[in-house]
């Protein structure tokens, strides 16, 4: 599964390959030798960046630069193109006029800019300065890495709950309904603790209640899955169903806006400039993976998936360890609800509306047998990877959505079918559809 | 493992070849950028003319727009906003799903130094709307006040009424608050007895008009607040027989709409202009780039919408909004 993610993402670095342009220092500095080359100290320099971290500062050093090296009448200007606008329009009146204008490479596609002898005949002859363009992927810049790890982090949590579920050999329909319980009691909590004023404590207490919740919930259906032996989709079909209305009915159908500041936090804050979302998903797969691989109850898991009766007589209690599955599902149902209240600063009771679907995708994609007894947490993390290329890259190359479902669904089905292929000989497998151990 | 091998060098060919090919697909002449728009629902035929129309008009200018359905998801649309962010585009057109979470997403554009527009929704989050450089949508309320006007012209003033309302979307509540509001200004005799929810679709509209009608036989007019939840109305009425005693006034005045009111089923459907609020939310981005002074709020004015208006409209017979 790993080359299809490798293939993936080749493929995605070509088809995103476009011109970048450096706001660096060492752009800066070509900039500066230009300048030097062919105007004198008394012309009249503007440096222009439009309003982000990377162009704003860019036209600022620019400006600094540029008066060490003795030029007097440098200005600089950052934000929109109506702040250029009005700068030139002032230069004007006074019948001055620019000998150049130094731009970061975004502001060059400013039309005031493009067309400035259209919009501004006197000043004709102004030279317009930016740096030269260099080709990389849109796909491999870092600031669309992180944005593909903040997509995944609540599918990727509630894949670690499903991939016991499924290796247990049961499936858990309501975790996209958990998202928005969860979501939804906490953020009413926190509302209620002090709305917008409220301190840290309030927001970990929501999240406790929203997570708690879940894992109640969950606990529920694994009851009714262990004791009552009824099918685990019909039990989480109706918890499904029921967990979305009580999440319409908890808000009366609203947005719950009112929350603390801090909420955003775990969902938008970073620690060591590390995504705060990114650690607590490092930290949760490998909790998760020694769990599974290194506990008796992990293997207990593999046991009452891989053959029930057999693993009832050689004392395990099957009963504990499934209502254990579908409590564990819950709470990272409840997990994820939290993180996406955190990164959307609202609870919503329409939140996380077919994610069981893209969740239990990821689990098979990353090799867990839905028939169960076979699985690695791992392996669930590789196939949300690959579900979220896919969704980002088709995002990035501007597909129609229509076409990305069709692709996706494709993708799914293509990913699942080349490991079998890859893991076997394919017809054997295709005979023996029972064999667990592929 | 022989065989093995060979599926894989098979597979690592295939995805050269198919890499080459698409990568050659993809380099276009020389354009000068991207802008992401993301809407509620893709499916919903008026976005999909508003997107095809900004494609078009943005296309005049070197632009190519990048059109994406939330699918009434706010967490899909919000990851849909941090690609656009991490692409850096160069303008976003948003369409809000919720209006209030999205908010999250224009903060982020504009830490980015991406300009928001939005358009036919607008964004409510305190702090996020003071970052959207232009907003351009129907006047709901004043379309809405029109509807009233048609529905006390045509019942005569007197009589029950019903309303069909979608209180998850602001454009509706605001469609509805300005029906309400010109028959209390007007002393109108009309009583509205009851106002469901039609969830703006022609299978909901249609149930709970059937169910309205089994609690209020009596009523002479239905408003619904756009024209698949019209034609619903319209389904359940023609089926309990009151077609001679109930008039329906929709909304929207979409091609749907548009020949049920020729056809006479609908009475009156304020009109709409997606075209406008798509070149104008264009318009907007090129004046933002040539340094113009952009309008905060642009309200498109709805007009009626009668049979007279549909008996030479060519755009009816075309099938287009």
């Amino acid at each position: 599964m790993i080359l299809v993610l490798i293939v993936l993402c080749l493929l995605f670095s070509m088809l995103t390959l476009k011109e970048q342009s450096p706001d660096s220092v060492s752009a800066a500095d070509q900039i500066i030798k230009q300048i030097e080359e062919s105007y004198t100290h008394d012309k009249i320099i503007i440096t222009v960046g439009a309003f982000n971290k990377d162009s704003e500062p860019f036209a600022i050093s620019l400006r600094e630069k540029l008066k060490h090296k003795a030029y007097k009448n440098v200005t600089s200007i950052t934000g929109i193109p109506r702040d250029l606008r009005l700068t030139l329009d002032s230069l004007k009146q006074a019948n001055t006029k620019p000998a150049v204008i130094a731009t970061s490479g975004d502001v060059v596609k400013w039309r005031i800019i493009e067309l400035l002898p259209q919009f501004y005949p006197e000043f004709a002859d102004c030279e317009i300065i930016a740096p030269e363009t260099y080709l990389w992927p849109d796909f491999l810049k870092q600031s669309n890495l992180i944005a593909i790890v903040d997509r995944i982090v609540v599918i990727a949590v509630i894949a670690i709950g499903m991939t016991m579920v499924i290796i247990t050999g049961g499936i858990d329909l309501s975790v996209g309904s958990l998202i928005a319980v969860s979501a939804v009691v906490g953020t009413v909590i926190m509302k209620a603790l002090g709305g917008l004023d409220g301190s840290a404590w309030a927001v970990l207490v929501g999240f406790l209640a929203g997570i708690l919740a879940c894992g109640i919930i969950g606990g529920l259906g694994g009851f009714l899955v262990a004791k009552f032996k009824v099918p685990p989709f019909i039990t989480t079909l109706g918890i499904m169903l029921m967990g979305r209305g009580l999440a319409f009915m908890i808000t009366g159908g609203f947005s719950i806006y009112q929350v603390p500041k801090s909420l955003t936090w775990l969902g938008q804050g970073t620690t060591l400039s590390i995504p705060n979302t990114v650690i607590l998903l490092l930290l949760l797969y490998l909790i998760a993976h020694i769990f599974m691989i290194h506990t008796r109850t992990g293997r207990h898991i593999y046991a009452v998936g891989g053959n029930e009766e057999a693993a009832r007589l050689s004392g395990v209690h099957v009963k504990n360890i499934l209502i254990f599955v579908y409590i564990i599902s819950g709470i990272a149902a409840g997990i994820g609800g939290s993180i996406q209240a955190s990164q959307l600063n609202t609870g919503t009771p329409n939140m996380g509306l077919m994610y069981e679907l893209y969740v239990i995708a990821a689990v098979v994609v990353g090799g867990t047998s839905l028939s169960g007894g076979v699985g690695k947490i791992l392996g669930t993390l590789i196939g949300v990877f690959v579900i979220s290329v896919i969704q980002n890259g088709m995002n990035l190359l501007g597909m129609e959505s229509y076409t990305q479902q069709v692709v996706l669904g494709l993708v799914i089905l293509l990913a699942v079918l080349l490991d079998k292929v890859r893991g076997g000989n394919f017809l054997s497998i295709i005979i023996s559809r029972g064999n667990k151990s592929i | 493992m022989r065989k093995k091998n060979y599926i894989n060098i098979n597979i690592i060919t295939i995805s050269i070849w198919v890499l080459f090919v698409l990568s050659a697909c993809n380099s276009k002449s020389e354009f000068k950028g991207k802008i992401g728009m993301t809407c509620m629902d893709l499916t919903n035929p008026f976005f999909k003319l508003i997107g095809n129309i900004m494609q078009a008009e943005a296309a005049k200018f070197g632009y190519e727009v990048i059109a994406l359905s939330g699918n009434l998801d706010p967490a899909r649309q919000n990851n849909q906003l941090s690609d656009f962010v991490a692409q850096g585009y160069d303008a976003i057109f948003l369409n809000p799903v919720d209006s209030k979470s999205a908010g999250e997403g224009v903060k982020k554009a504009y830490a980015a130094g991406i300009p928001v527009f939005t358009f036919d929704v607008q964004v409510t989050d305190k702090e996020a709307s003071k970052l959207i450089f232009s907003h351009i949508g129907s006047d709901n309320y004043q379309g809405g006040r029109l509807a009233g006007e048609s529905m006390i012209q045509i019942t005569g003033d007197k009589g029950k009424i019903a309303i069909l309302s979608f209180p998850e979307v602001t454009s509706c509540i605001l469609r509805v608050k300005g029906f309400r509001d010109v028959l209390r200004e007007n002393n109108s005799r009309l009583q509205i007895v009851t106002e469901l929810s039609g969830k703006g679709n022609r299978n909901d509209g249609y149930s709970v008009t059937t169910d309205i009608l089994q609690a209020h036989s009596d009523i002479i007019g239905i408003f619904a607040i756009n024209d698949p939840s019209a034609l619903g109305a319209y389904a359940a009425v023609q089926k309990a027989g009151k077609l001679d005693q109930i008039t329906i006034v929709g909304f929207d005045a979409s091609p749907a709409g548009k020949q049920a009111v020729f056809e006479k089923k609908i009475y009156d459907s304020p009109q709409q202009f997606p075209r406008k609020m798509a070149i104008g939310t264009v318009r907007a981005f090129i004046d933002y780039l040539e340094g113009k002074d952009l309008l905060k709020n642009n309200f498109i004015p709805c007009a009626h919408y009668y049979y007279q208006d549909s008996v030479d409209d060519s755009s009816r017979v075309k099938e287009q909004w």
